[in-house]
């Protein structure tokens, strides 16, 4: 089992996972709540990678990675998916314009 | 193995977790599937059938298996459901100590700096 240090290895390595092979590749997460600790596996069957964490940060990370994947997996391989958050960012900052002081 | 739709599964997976506080793991599998057998999805390659794919969820807790399927047209509201499942139940992992790093990053700091203009005045020097 290949235990993967940094965070962003690990997300560019399962998103090329996934691409290579869409029809086997399997996104696992497993979580125990009783040792406080979270296990993330990505396999096609042939490569395995996994990412071991018991920090709180670290599952906010792997939110944005549910994310990729759900879009992935639900739209297809070709799906664009660039930085699924950074696009509702993008949307969300023009409407803060306009407080209302035109009175 | 029980296949629910995704509201009922989201439900049961909300139970898993509450059971294994204590004692016991969750394990959530997401998978690209059109849900067909290889037979069925030979067939249709050849008949020229688009096959339409899914995304596949499956959670455990080691004693009960549910699973669902999610299209293109609903993953989003269930990926922001599913992560409001995880943010509120995902409470044991450590937070951050922030105090503990800034004295360690200030120190380091301090110990940097002070071998940094060590060496710059022997380098001029």
């Amino acid at each position: 089992m290949v235990y993967i240090a940094s965070w962003d290895d690990f997300v560019e390595k399962s998103v090329q996972l996934f691409r290579a092979d869409p029809e086997k590749t399997r996104y696992v997460m497993k979580y125990r709540h009783c040792d406080g600790k979270l296990v993330l596996k990505v396999t096609d069957d042939k490569e395995c990678i996994k990412f071991k964490t018991d920090q709180a940060q670290d599952a906010k990370k792997m939110e944005k990675l549910n994310n990729v994947f759900f879009t992935l997996m639900a739209r297809g391989p070709e799906a664009d998916i660039s930085e699924v958050g950074g696009k509702e960012q993008a949307e969300a900052q023009p409407a803060k314009k306009g407080r209302g002081r035109k009175q | 193995m029980v296949r629910l739709q995704p509201d009922p599964f989201l439900n049961e997976l909300t139970n898993m977790f509450e059971r294994t506080t204590e004692k016991g793991s969750v394990w959530v599998t997401l998978k690209h599937s059109s849900d067909k057998s290889k037979v069925q999805r030979n067939k249709m390659k050849t008949a020229g059938e688009k096959i339409e794919y899914r995304c596949l969820i499956r959670a455990t807790d080691g004693r009960k298996t549910i699973s669902t399927v999610v299209g293109a047209k609903d993953h989003q509201r269930f990926q922001s459901s599913y992560a409001t499942i995880l943010k509120a139940r995902m409470t044991a992992l450590k937070k951050r100590e922030r105090k503990d790093k800034r004295k360690a990053a200030d120190s380091d700091k301090k110990l940097d700096s002070k071998k940094r203009s060590s060496a710059a005045k022997k380098t001029s020097n």
